[in-house]
């Protein structure tokens, strides 16, 4: 026996049964409250589509609320609680609802609750308290969620007798099949049927399957059709609240398939009958799945109600398993066959039940027109069957009405899907039209959706399917209309007076059974769905303990505080130490191409806007990029190594795009040029060392007189191979060392005592950001923000005159000549701190003329800089402007000037 | 429970080999210097010494020593360093197809994928190339940068991997 609790309560079950099994095993009828009326419900179904039975399953970060007890098995220590009542499932205060439904009808909160926004929010609390399901869980969950493709020939849904054949057939054919199946165990209507085909031949055809290569996916849904036969599974490795044995709790299938087979059967129907949701009524099947499967008899006197011949089944169960049926209610007009021994009654349909203590007491009914009533604890009813086509009509199938079966079965498709079984082929059942009161005719039990409620939508002009459906919310929430869409689709029908075909379909939209938040993130739950990536020298930062910045997926250390330090002191004292003395930080996350060939500079000069093939050997410069509209969208340095050897460097946010700008040009522009093109990005590490002490540091590094600016050397580190490129970003003299990532760890250690030797420190983004904004440097993703031109940044006259460049005919247009554009400018505060991202406005109501993309402090001096975008910018150096973030609620009085506050001769840079 | 190890293998000298002209005379040269073919797209090919693995259409993935190449493209290719950039992973045992099916869009269950085999994809949004060694091992190349996070991302799928 297996140990679970209820409400609190402990019981037992059996090993294999589902909640709802052992619920029903401990006599408990009452499971739950409906969605408004808090109306007492029990168990309907035996399955997914259970409507009524939802109840919250596991503890802490495992809670799952709305779970089917029909679709949860039972495991030891399985907590399950009721939901949607208070302060208890039998006694529930919400059922006052009730009382007040002949007010709560179709589109109450669209005639109540109107109004402003505001008061909605107002409104809101009191209908969440007063209605709903379950609550989600406020804590984490501590299981992981993994992802996972497959590709096969054929993948079979639905391991019934006819998914079993269809699995086995093609796998012994040799062809790659998957098959997958909802329950626990293989068999579906087997199980519960049986027939000619027992479980040992559901055993012996699962063993073949497998035998021939087949795959078999228990406690597995297939949740959605996408396009090109892609179709998602949702698999249940642990059940819900329960502690997974190797830590991952549900798998997301991702299986391309050559051919989709449907064998999903089909779905029992209710009848619309008053108080046809109190507990003790259920479908037939599922009285019958609870009999034969589980063992359980879920009435002592049963009643049957049906249109069909199936039910009969039902019957015959029950009867063997001790319980009395006292009537059969057959809505056909002549008896079904052969003396069954049972009492059964044509013409007949109920009308409605009486019951006591959340227990039906009676079920009374129509016979040959006349009311009769019976004593029984529990009625079973078969309204006919829906076959399940929700995932062909996601594949963009079509479908056709089966008048005999009353029932829409699956047509042509425009995808490789075929349908077998009883989803094909329904049974036959006789059309009943409900004779009962409509107001307490229930068709769609979770959302508390009667007969009444589609006349109401009907009589208030709501003609198409849609709109019902929305105004009564008719089929939403978690069966998703699964027993209820049938029976509406019938009473708009009737009431447009046309065939069920006639008066539409609503959509059949994935998932087809709920699923859960965490199943869709997968395994990028726990890191916000992206790994981050890691520079070569992580470790080594890490060992600081600095701050860090997320930047794209990199994480890079912002500042390295010292004591107490805030992250603002930090960064001052780190771009001071490159001011005055000498800093070190970590730049390899700066894109990096190296380029060979013969034809390299010929190469270079069309991705490069500037000139490239007149660089001598050992000499670098600055570059920048445009886009074939002429605007720049990145910027270097580019150096050539050798004859025919070239490295350039570009922005690490704009990485991936220049390797994409790259290939293109490689590949379609330049497919004749001798040269290769190669990302070397995460191939070197690098390492900048800047200030008026960083020649000395890297002169004792090196062993040797360091390279002048814009020069580059081969060099040793630590006995590292590096290449040395003297380069700066932040107005001082520099270099950045480039060497192979494996072996960055010796030549940063080596660099970071020679830095200490020198009374340098080590320096990170923030400081980098404070150096670049004094020295005028412009940032990809601020300055160069994909609408600026070279002339808009001050940089057309370093444009190769020669042209031939990516952009060069984008850039001839005559508009990104005339007056009126955005111009780079700098700012400094006559009056407050510049605010990032302000507004630059001439006075107040007037239109902004431009932004602040960047701001910072003088690092020696102190005092309040930024760079902009200005209109006409450059003509308007001298003027005063407010610099206005409403945002923040800053302000402060700016003059315009060059973009450059410190060193503008670049006298820094000169030995 | 499938079996699969999981070994990040030492760094080591790997180069990008590109061709840009004559083509067919280079995989000549190639062929009677090194003694088997340039692998055609899908497929590597050689020994512990010397192995290509095709990485793109002009492109191949070359580890080993690599002090012969040079001679044998001449002036109609180039080769580069790019070792630093890639870890060499190693996933070793029956399980290792099933593992790359974790978080994966490439089929490497199927058994064509087999010996000799090689393929670009991405695994949980990584880029990441595979090199099938033998039946029971494949080696896949992953981004310096994310090789900590895969290495992890599949040390972790790996205890609840299932058939």
């Amino acid at each position: 026996m297996i140990n679970f609790s209820f409400d609190g309560k402990t019981y037992q079950a059996q090993k294999g049964d589902t909640l709802a099994a052992a619920l029903l095993r401990n006599g408990i009828g009452l499971v739950g409250r409906s969605f408004k009326y808090h109306r007492p419900r029990g168990i309907m179904t035996a399955g997914v589509e259970e409507p009524n039975a939802l109840v919250t399953v596991g503890d802490g970060g495992r809670t799952e609320p709305n779970t089917r007890a029909t679709d949860v098995f039972v495991y030891e220590g399985l907590v399950a609680k009721s939901q949607n009542r208070w302060p208890n499932l039998s006694f529930d205060i919400g059922a006052v609802f009730g009382l007040a439904a002949p007010v709560l009808s179709a589109g109450f909160y669209y005639k109540t609750f109107f109004g402003s926004a505001k008061r909605w929010m107002f409104y809101e609390y009191f209908i969440r308290k007063a209605a709903g399901l379950g609550n989600a869980p406020t804590k984490t969950d501590p299981d992981h969620f993994s992802q996972r493709a497959a590709f096969c020939d054929v993948l079979v849904v639905g391991a019934g007798p006819a998914g079993l054949s269809a699995a086995l057939e093609a796998a012994e054919a040799g062809k790659r099949v998957i098959l997958v199946e909802q329950d626990n165990i293989l068999g579906a209507s087997l199980i519960r049927d049986g027939q000619d085909r027992d479980g040992a031949w559901v055993e012996a055809t699962q063993a073949r399957i497998r035998a021939a290569g087949g795959r078999i996916l228990s406690r597995t849904t297939a949740s959605g059709y996408w396009e090109h036969d892609l179709v998602t599974l949702t698999q249940r490795v642990a059940e819900p609240g329960q502690i997974p044995m190797h830590g991952v709790a549900q798998r997301l299938w991702h299986v391309r398939a050559g051919q989709v087979i449907l064998a999903t059967g089909s779905i029992e129907r209710p009848m619309a009958f008053g108080h046809n949701d109190r507990p003790g009524v259920m479908l037939s099947q599922a009285v019958r799945t609870y009999v034969r499967r589980f063992g359980v008899v879920p009435g002592k006197r049963v009643v049957i109600a049906t249109n069909n011949d199936d039910a009969y089944k039902t019957a015959y169960a029950l009867k063997a398993a001790g319980a009395e049926v006292v009537a059969v209610l057959d809505a056909r007009p002549a008896p079904a066959g052969t003396d069954s021994g049972l009492p059964v009654y044509n013409n007949a349909v109920p009308l409605s039940t009486k019951g006591a203590r959340h227990c039906l007491k009676s079920v009374t009914a129509l016979v040959h027109g006349l009311t009769e009533s019976w004593d029984a604890d529990l009625i079973a009813v078969s309204g006919g069957f829906t076959p399940v086509v929700h995932l062909h009509m996601q594949a963009g199938g079509t479908l056709d009405w089966n008048d005999a079966a009353q029932a829409f079965v699956p047509a042509a498709s425009r995808q490789n899907v075929t349908t077998i079984g009883g989803a094909a082929n329904p049974d036959p059942v006789f059309n009943v039209v409900p004779v009962s009161k409509p107001k307490k005719s229930f068709i769609d039990f979770q959302n508390d959706v009667t007969l009444s409620d589609v006349d109401l939508a009907w009589a208030e002009g709501y003609r198409s399917v849609e709109h019902l459906k929305r105004y009564t919310t008719l089929g939403m929430a978690t069966d998703q209309g699964k027993l209820s869409n049938m029976a509406a689709l019938g009473r708009l029908a009737e009431k447009q007076g046309v065939a069920i075909p006639e008066a539409g379909l609503t959509t059949f939209r994935p998932p087809y059974t709920p699923v859960t938040m965490g199943l869709l993130a997968g395994a990028g739950a726990k890191d916000a769905g992206a790994h981050v990536r890691r520079l070569a020298l992580y470790d080594v930062h890490a060992a600081k303990n600095p701050i860090w910045q997320p930047l794209g997926y990199w994480f890079r250390p912002r500042a390295y505080p010292v004591g107490s330090e805030t992250l603002a002191q930090a960064a001052m004292r780190e771009a001071k130490a490159v001011r005055s003395n000498v800093g070190m930080t970590d730049v390899s996350t700066l894109a990096k191409f190296e380029v060979s060939g013969p034809d390299a500079s010929a190469f270079l000069e069309i991705i490069c806007a500037t000139t490239v093939g007149k660089l001598a050997v050992g000499r670098g410069r600055y570059t920048f990029m445009l886009r074939e509209d002429g605007f720049v969208f990145d910027d270097g340095t580019v150096w050539r190594l050798d004859e025919n050897r070239y490295l350039l460097t570009s922005s690490t946010g704009g990485a991936d795009r220049m390797a994409t700008h790259i290939s293109y040009v490689r590949q379609y522009l330049c497919p004749h040029l001798r040269v290769s093109a190669v990302n070397v990005q995460e191939h070197y590490a690098g390492i900048a060392v800047a200030g008026p002490q960083a020649k000395a540091a890297l002169a004792a590094l090196i062993g040797e007189e360091p390279s002048r600016h814009m020069s580059t050397v081969t060099a040793m580190i630590a006995g590292v191979p590096v290449i040395v490129l003297a380069a700066s970003y932040s107005g001082e003299r520099a270099f950045e060392i480039y060497v192979e990532a494996s072996q960055a760890g010796p030549v940063w250690a080596a660099c970071e005592a020679e830095v200490a030797k020198q009374g340098g420190a080590l320096y990170g983004l923030e400081a980098m950001e404070f150096l670049r904004i004094e020295k005028g440097h412009l940032v990809v993703g601020g300055e160069v923000d994909g609408r600026m031109t070279p002339h808009d940044l001050a940089l057309d006259k370093m444009l190769n005159k020669a042209g031939g460049y990516v952009g060069a005919s984008g850039l001839s247009r005559p508009a990104l000549s005339e007056a009126g554009r955005r111009q780079l400018v700098g700012l400094e505060a006559i009056e407050g701190d510049i605010p990032e991202g302000a507004m630059l406005v001439t006075g107040e109501g007037v239109s902004p003329q431009g932004h602040v993309s960047a701001a910072a402090f003088r690092i020696m001096d102190g005092g309040s800089i930024a760079l902009g975008q200005l209109t006409d910018g450059f003509a308007r150096h001298g003027e005063e402007l407010i610099a206005t973030s409403p945002t923040r609620g800053q302000m402060a009085r700016v003059r315009v000037v060059a973009p450059h506050f410190y060193d503008t001769a670049g006298e820094r840079y000169r030995d | 429970m499938t079996d699969v190890t999981i070994t990040a293998l030492p760094a080591a000298p790997l180069h990008a080999l590109e061709i840009w002209s004559n083509p067919a005379a280079v995989a000549t040269r190639f062929k009677k210097a090194g003694g088997f073919a340039l692998p055609a797209i899908g497929r590597s090919d050689g020994s512990d010494a010397l192995r290509l693995i095709r990485y793109e259409p002009t492109v191949w993935l070359v580890e080993g020593d690599v002090s012969a190449l040079s001679g044998i493209l001449a002036d109609d290719g180039a080769l580069t360093a790019i070792g630093g950039s890639v870890v060499r992973v190693q996933l070793s045992g029956k399980g290792w197809r099933t593992l790359l099916m974790e978080g994966g869009v490439f089929d490497a269950e199927n058994p064509n994928f087999a010996s000799g085999c090689s393929a670009a994809t991405i695994i949980d949004h990584v880029n990441v190339r595979l090199h099938v060694v033998d039946d029971d091992t494949c080696h896949a190349y992953v981004p310096l940068s994310y090789s900590e996070a895969m290495i992890h991302f599949w040390t972790t799928a790996a205890l609840s991997l299932t058939r």
